[in-house]
């Protein structure tokens, strides 16, 4: 055995060759869906965008580590990086070199991974202003960069986008898209295609007129604004163009709203976003309609909580539609949109599939928008089924919440979601099987009215949780199959689960837990193959790379945070002043973590 | 995000919070705005001053409404309603502000410290509510802060059972 596993990690370049025949030959053996087996010849084995590739699948076709040696696994590298806030997100890997951003204070660390050790070429630290720390609604979090064209591209906190030149670390451009005294921040990570860089803000708390921007990518100039909510002009809706799978009515954004209430409607954009080049359209998710209150702001609220897709180059609105109309309950739908080639019911489909905080799983058709399904793939009891012939949730009328309708208990999912938007999946093309992170919270929902002082929270809820149905797991790793809406396994885990997913050639798929575990996993059958104490809880996305020696490695972010550490009691240990009961449904993660940023890296 | 693990907050009709509102907060008013100027939120109280240094003149800033339970009340009302509980959680447990009910401050935890805190703001996000609240305002929030039973200072928590 050690033998065999030597010569998997043989590394010289003339390996390569004989090690892509193993993992074919492994294919061979595990079923007929190695047909599908895709271009490993295509893989470059880097990681350049926050999600690897534009269909934001975080698939790599990497296939030395694999279900037979992954059970080595071990660390090889970590770094600190000297902050505390929640590590969401993801490093890259570009060439030789691995860029990682830390949370507020948004340092931007790049290292040699030519060089023993893998010390610094350089690092990069803004001047990101600490205001931008009281109107972060859930943790000063950021989600990571993105390389395109020499430059290494991301957000800071404080409502600005910068480039960075990725060989000698020097600002390139920064331009301020958000204002924070209005509540917004930028926590995405953004998204660049053609000559265009997309970000948005987050602020749902604080009862932001959301929106989407696109910069100029040489420049940093602001080409276009479109807003999520509103007036059609302000959405970029041109008649004609704007064609939703379900009939909105003109001015919908702005008529679906009490009054003027959409102007403080929040529809926050601070999750992931993915592109179809045959198409020419990018789609995202907007967030929870503002205040929580949902009685402030009376109709369906178009579009937040919906998925919208959009011309990259102006911006233009070709389609959307709203996964939770009449938000009552928090539940953005910023999470992924993930892009990918399905055969359903014999059919070859275009297909967008999105695990929503609400707790349904949908299936898209992307070139329309239209629902192909919308199953549960966590306990919710807010809406029965989803009508695929009006795209509507068939409501149950007991957990409509508002501040008239006082104290609304039991509602399920929790408005931390039945998946965090923070933890995106991943999908392989080889199982055809999503791979996600799920969380098993309910919540009682005890809405007031609030009043909407610029720059403070605009929210009007009171909304304790309790573990969901079951045997007191409180989140899970699963598996599931689009195309039927059905999962195919699950781990327990004694924690929601808030780590995104990685899955690879190899058929292992990789995640993380809250109390501080980073396994891997056979991506086939859930089996746990390896598992190690990384120092912290792990809110990060794991990716995985080649080497500049051609190993294959595997990185993770340790680092507990994001809203999870503000309800897990006394998880912080750098401030003496402030000292918190555990959430009486999870006494004891305080017990397994706390925090602190690492960079872990794996190999074999 | 989620604001009170242990306690429901005051529900109230609004036009009661915009009544406490006005009540508490008589404020900004040009009478009461020297007070607060010659208040500096510089260090000033002995227990603070580093060696070599002194506390500067003048008189110390007092609550005047101190330990008045009907204040307090009129502050849990305007802690909700100038959505202080969006930052600090209800009942002032944490979120992601600090804890003001654990005993602990970081600027000081004399009503003359707190005062200067909401009055000023403070780095790493606290607003400077002075300006909408008023100096009287401001007390009424002091007062209700100051009224919540703060815990015995345990520095340890166990995991293990005894």
């Amino acid at each position: 055995m050690p033998d065999a596993r030597r010569s998997l990690l043989s590394t010289s370049a003339h390996a390569l060759a004989p090690l892509a025949c193993v993992a074919i030959v492994h294919c061979a053996l595990s079923g007929p869906a190695v047909a599908a087996a895709p271009a490993a010849a295509a893989e470059d084995g880097q990681w350049a965008m926050p999600a690897k590739d534009y269909a934001a699948t975080r698939y790599s076709g990497l296939a030395v580590i694999n279900a037979g040696n992954a059970s080595a696994l071990h660390p090889v590298w970590t770094f600190s990086t000297g902050v505390l806030g929640g590590h969401e997100g993801q490093p890259l890997v570009v060439g030789d070199t691995m860029y990682v951003v830390t949370p507020w204070p948004n340092v931007l660390y790049a290292f040699d991974l030519s060089k023993e050790g893998y010390p610094l070429r350089w690092k990069y630290r803004p001047d990101v202003s600490p205001n931008a720390i009281g109107v972060s609604c859930c943790d000063t979090i950021n989600r990571g960069a993105f390389y395109a064209e020499g430059k290494v591209i991301y957000n800071l906190l404080d409502g600005h986008t910068v480039a960075v030149d990725a060989k000698s670390g020097r600002e390139l451009w920064k331009t301020q898209v958000a204002d924070v005294a209005d509540g917004e921040t930028v926590t995405m990570a953004p998204l660049v295609v053609k000559d265009r860089v997309i970000v948005g803000a987050a602020g749902g708390e604080f009862g932001i007129y959301g929106w989407l921007k696109g910069l100029d990518l040489a420049s940093g100039r602001i080409v276009w604004t479109a807003r999520n909510i509103g007036p059609d002009a302000g959405m970029l809706i041109t008649p004609g163009q704007f064609k939703p799978p379900y009939e909105a009515g003109a001015e919908a954004g702005a008529t679906s709203w009490a009054a003027d209430s959409w102007k403080t409607g929040g529809a926050p954009v601070w999750g992931w976003t993915s592109y179809d080049p045959e198409l020419d359209l990018i789609f995202y998710g907007s967030g929870n309609a503002s205040p929580y209150n949902a009685e402030q702001r009376v109709g369906d609220n178009k579009w937040t909580n919906s998925v919208l897709a959009r011309r990259p180059t102006d911006g233009a609105l070709v389609w959307a539609y709203q996964f939770t109309p009449h938000d009552n309950w928090d539940y953005d739908a910023t999470g992924a949109m993930v892009l990918a080639d399905l055969t359903i019911g014999g059919k070859p489909t275009k297909a967008l599939v999105h695990f929503d905080k609400n707790g349904f799983a949908y299936t898209l058709d992307r070139t329309t928008g239209r629902l192909i399904s919308a199953t549960k793939f966590v306990p919710a009891n807010w809406a029965q089924s989803v009508d695929l012939a009006t795209g509507r949730p068939v409501i149950d009328p007991a957990k409509q919440t508002g501040a008239s309708k006082g104290n609304v208990k039991g509602i399920c999912p929790s408005l931390e979601g039945g998946v965090s938007p923070a933890s995106p999946p991943a999908y392989s093309p080889r199982t055809h099987l999503f791979y996600s992170s799920t969380n098993n919270i309910c919540m009682d929902y005890a809405a007031v009215h609030t009043t909407r002082l610029k720059g403070t929270p605009f929210v009007g809820v009171n909304s304790p949780y309790m573990a969901g149905p079951g045997d007191g797991s409180l989140g899970t790793f699963m598996a599931w199959d689009a195309t039927t809406g059905k999962k195919v396994w699950e781990n327990k885990e004694p924690y929601p689960n808030w780590s995104g997913a990685l899955v690879t050639g190899g058929d292992v798929a990789f995640y993380g837990t809250l109390d501080g575990w980073f396994k891997s996993v056979d991506a086939r059958t859930g089996k746990v193959l390896s598992k190690f104490k990384v120092g912290s809880g792990v809110v990060g996305n794991p990716i995985t790379y080649r080497g500049p020696e051609g190993k294959q490695y595997v990185a993770v972010y340790a680092g507990f945070g994001g809203d999870w550490a503000l309800i897990s009691g006394d998880t912080r240990s750098d401030d003496p002043a402030d000292v918190r009961a555990p959430a009486d449904f999870q006494k004891d993660i305080a017990r397994h973590t706390s925090q602190g940023g690492i960079v872990w890296i794996f190999g074999l | 995000m989620r604001f009170n693990r242990h306690v429901t907050m005051c529900l109230l009709p609004a036009a009661l919070l915009v009544a406490c509102t006005q009540k508490a907060a008589p404020a900004g008013t040009a009478a009461d705005a020297p007070q607060a100027a010659a208040a500096p939120p510089a260090i000033r109280y002995e227990a603070h001053v580093v060696a070599g240094g002194m506390s500067p003149p003048g008189a110390e800033l007092r609550n005047p409404h101190e330990g008045d339970a009907a204040v307090a009340k009129s502050g849990a009302l305007l802690f909700t309603a100038m959505n202080c509980d969006g930052c600090h959680g209800g009942d002032a447990a944490g979120w992601v502000g600090p804890n003001l009910g654990d005993g602990r401050w970081r600027y000081g935890g004399a009503p003359a410290e707190i005062f200067a805190s909401i009055y000023y703001g403070r780095p790493k996000g606290m607003p400077a509510f002075g300006g909408a609240l008023g100096p009287e305002g401001v007390w009424t929030l002091v007062t209700y802060l100051k009224s919540l039973p703060a815990p015995a200072n345990e520095p340890t928590q166990s995991f293990e059972k005894p």
